[in-house]
């Protein structure tokens, strides 16, 4: 078994149209669905339960249901609102909210881990409460909020392969075309993989860029006073002392 | 075109009946995927510096890729390889392969939060690797990660859904197929999101009891 390398390279502008395709999709629908989260996590924190119940039922729908067959829903489903929309624009539509329901826990749990006297301090000193939001929370949940939404975002990245199922020509369905061309699954969908593998690192990297920037994550290593246990419950090699 | 309950309605029973192969996937893929979890971390603990190396960009490739692409790669890639699978079987492979990776890496990140002392007691007593594994390690990390192992529980039910793509008739593809004879697609689509719906939060409930039961024990 030797792989073809001919197979991509003959194809290579095919790949390069889905990844651009795969990356504007991603990007359209990262930062959608973050604009969305925080209304629908402001809404779930609210004591008021006509006001949070609606945001847990959103964020649960969109937890609960695979997302294939929450896009063949808005797909078949928006029209019955008199909305016609393209593949593509439904595609990231969906996966905008979809992502948005992930996002929203996100900024929950992060506004939640900022200690509660922050905001009573803010709001005894007079600020509003989108002004102490602003300026109290949302610069201390960053450390909380980065690293889950990095994994939120390649999640999404990964997730937006399931438009290929809507014949949105993103990096997927043209791995798919490739693969109907020229019958060599096996290195079309390693290509395919492996660019994806390529953007999702390339995202990693960037908010790592950003975690760095705003101080860095404490890195949590095991204590050298449990070298023995740590035999067995580390998988890290042994630091050298 | 106005809504029609009746063709959600007719559509559930044989939804029903293709959700069984749903659940069938998942508690196979789950129960492989956990097994496979466990021997990878197992694995990973003896540091063997090359081959921790080929783990990490196994796990790596895995975390950084579609599971789409995963099961396309076990289901049309593999023959290339000289082993051909039929779909439900690919399916099931790679959907458990996926969750070995995702399951060894929640067990790396609950052994690093567990108490080193009872491990560090019985190195102590002389207990042999096998024991410390099975009769310490495991149990109380099982526990620990309980949570984590719920949730993907669910992602892998909700995995199960794409295996319709490589022609395994579970719930989503019997709700094309069902929509193909009756052009409902929209009622035949929220009767099948409702039932996994149901099923999952069925799941997290059950997962959530389980994590109360033994709340005692974890101490």
């Amino acid at each position: 078994m030797t792989l073809d390398l001919s197979i991509i390279t003959d194809n290579a502008g095919l790949f390069a149209q889905g990844a651009v395709a795969t990356v504007y999709i991603s990007v359209a629908a990262i930062i959608s669905g973050l604009l969305i989260a925080f209304p629908v996590a402001l809404l779930r924190l609210s004591p008021r339960r006509v006001m949070s119940w609606p945001a847990v039922a959103y964020v649960e729908l969109f937890r609960n249901i695979p997302f294939i067959v929450m896009l063949s829903l808005f797909f078949y489903g928006l029209p019955f609102f008199g909305l016609r929309l393209q593949p593509m624009t439904t595609g990231i539509v969906a996966l905008a909210l979809f992502g948005s329901a992930y996002f929203a826990e996100i900024v929950r749990g992060a506004i939640l881990s900022v200690p509660r006297g922050q905001m009573e301090s803010a709001r005894a000193i007079g600020m509003s409460y989108l002004r102490a939001l602003r300026e109290i929370i949302f610069p201390q949940m960053l450390r909380f909020f980065i690293p889950a939404a990095t994994n939120t975002s390649i999640s999404l990245v990964k997730e937006s392969a399931v438009l290929a199922t809507l014949s949105v020509a993103e990096l997927t369905y043209q791995g798919l075309i490739v693969q109907g061309q020229t019958f060599a699954p096996f290195e079309v969908f390693l290509a395919t993989a492996t660019i994806y593998w390529g953007l999702t690192a390339l995202l990693a990297a960037g908010f790592r860029t950003s975690e760095r920037r705003l101080g860095g994550q404490a890195q949590r290593g095991f204590s050298s006073r449990h070298r023995l246990a740590a035999r067995y419950l580390s998988l890290e090699p042994e630091p050298r002392s | 075109m106005d809504f029609s309950v009746e063709a959600a309605l007719a559509a559930l029973p044989a939804l029903l009946r293709a959700t069984g192969t749903n659940i069938a996937i998942a508690a196979a893929a789950m129960a492989l995927a956990l097994a496979g979890g466990i021997l990878l971390t197992i694995l990973r603990s003896l540091k063997i510096a090359p081959l921790n190396l080929v783990i990490g960009v196994v796990i790596s490739f895995i975390r950084g890729t579609p599971v789409l692409i995963q099961i396309f790669l076990f289901y049309y890639g593999l023959p290339a390889l000289g082993l051909q699978l039929d779909p439900l079987t690919a399916g099931i492979c790679a959907i458990a392969f996926n969750s070995t990776i995702f399951i060894s890496e929640i067990m790396r990140g609950g052994l690093a939060d567990m108490d080193p002392g009872p491990v560090e007691a019985a190195i102590a007593l002389g207990l042999k690797a096998r024991a410390i594994w099975g009769k310490v390690v495991i149990p109380q990390l099982l526990l620990r990660i309980l949570p984590p192992l719920v949730n993907e529980a669910t992602i892998i039910l909700k995995g199960t859904a794409l295996l319709s793509v490589i022609t395994v008739v579970e719930l989503f593809r019997a709700a094309q197929q069902i929509s193909a004879t009756t052009f409902r697609p929209f009622e035949t689509m929220l009767a099948a999101a409702a039932i996994i719906l149901v099923l999952n939060v069925l799941v997290s409930q059950f997962g959530g009891m389980l994590e109360r039961r033994l709340a005692v024990r974890r101490g």
